[in-house]
């Protein structure tokens, strides 16, 4: 069972690989357009990333409403738990 | 006389094609994917004639040059977007080929039919055009993307999104730039559609070397690779289409 820390260490990791994001940056509260600068193309790679570490076929639109990172967690969470 | 000839040419061949010739194809028993080809061909060849048309009646001059290079499988063709025709030119010189094309099209009665059978891709949302169009060149189409998003005002620099440098690297095994000017400008973003040009314009397209990719798709992940090679497709295409374009961004507010 993956926790929420699980959750954020893993994209910490995540952003860190793709985007060079370092981890102090990668807050809960961190806008993931506006502080991380992670575009509408990016999220793309990202979401690929996301299927790939938690085994789910998800499609993009569950990840419509994500702002920051600790929405994010929360979807990641619901999929893992599903 | 002739300009209003053409776009009523062209608005009477779209809605035959629309209403009469789509409606038609959507009937005959055929896989999915041999009825888009079909499809594709049919706007092609139809925008093809439209081109010569123009020529012939005399409302604009044009010159094309390295056509041969064009319609190749798996070949993404990116071409900057000064007038209202670039498409036109483009799928009608490609062969037989898919393109990203405004999603407003989907929901126009006249172009939906046209739009979904032949396959083309909707430019939006970023998902869906990125998956799309990858999809179309793993699967041996051309594929015709305007990096710039939308037409742009001649003089200004060149801008493009990043979606068709993360595509290239996705999924195309060739990508090709087409370098377009017109002179005088005309049916650009700005000026009314009715509005006739001082003289006959004339199109100038060229299609330029392959973009080599091998050094981009090596050593970064794809979001940094995308930025790099936008970054370089920006400079290419600054230095070679002086007529330019216009600006837009990356301004996207959710995630997705």
């Amino acid at each position: 069972m993956m926790t929420r820390e699980d959750i954020l260490a893993q994209i910490r990791g995540v952003l860190a690989d793709l985007f060079e994001i370092d981890p102090s940056r990668v807050t809960l509260d961190a806008n993931l357009n506006t502080d991380l600068e992670i575009d509408s193309i990016d999220a793309v790679d990202l979401i690929d990333r996301i299927r790939r570490f938690t085994g789910k076929k998800v499609s993009g639109e569950a990840f419509r409403s994500v702002l920051t990172v600790g929405d994010l967690v929360g979807v990641i969470e619901r999929l893992v738990s599903e | 006389m002739g300009t209003a000839a053409s776009f009523t040419l062209f608005g009477l061949v779209g809605m035959i094609l629309g209403v009469v010739a789509f409606p038609l194809l959507r009937l005959v028993p055929l896989p999915a994917g041999r009825r888009a080809q079909i499809g594709r061909v049919l706007v092609s060849s139809c925008f093809h004639s439209f081109i010569e048309f123009m020529r012939r009646i005399g409302v604009l001059t044009y010159e094309f040059r390295g056509t041969d290079g064009l319609g190749r499988r798996g070949q993404l063709v990116l071409a900057n977007h000064p007038s209202l025709i670039d498409v036109v030119f483009l799928i009608g010189f490609s062969g037989e080929p898919g393109c990203v094309v405004k999603r407003a099209l989907w929901g126009n009665p006249f172009t939906a039919g046209v739009v979904s059978t032949a396959g083309y891709v909707p430019n939006a949302p970023t998902d869906a055009m990125i998956e799309g169009a990858s999809a179309a060149l793993e699967a041996g189409q051309t594929v015709i993307m305007f990096p710039e998003g939308t037409r742009t005002t001649p003089g200004q620099p060149i801008r493009f999104h990043r979606g068709a440098a993360s595509v290239a690297l996705r999924a195309a095994r060739f990508v090709t730039p087409v370098y377009i000017t017109v002179q005088p400008t005309t049916l650009t973003k700005d000026t009314a559609w009715y509005r006739i040009p001082p003289r006959r314009p004339h199109w100038c397209l060229v299609v330029g070397e392959d973009i080599e990719l091998t050094a981009f798709r090596e050593g970064h992940p794809l979001p940094i690779a995308s930025r790099a090679l936008n970054d370089y497709l920006i400079g290419h295409f600054r230095t070679r289409s002086p007529g330019g374009a216009g600006v837009s961004g990356d301004r996207p507010r959710s995630l997705v």
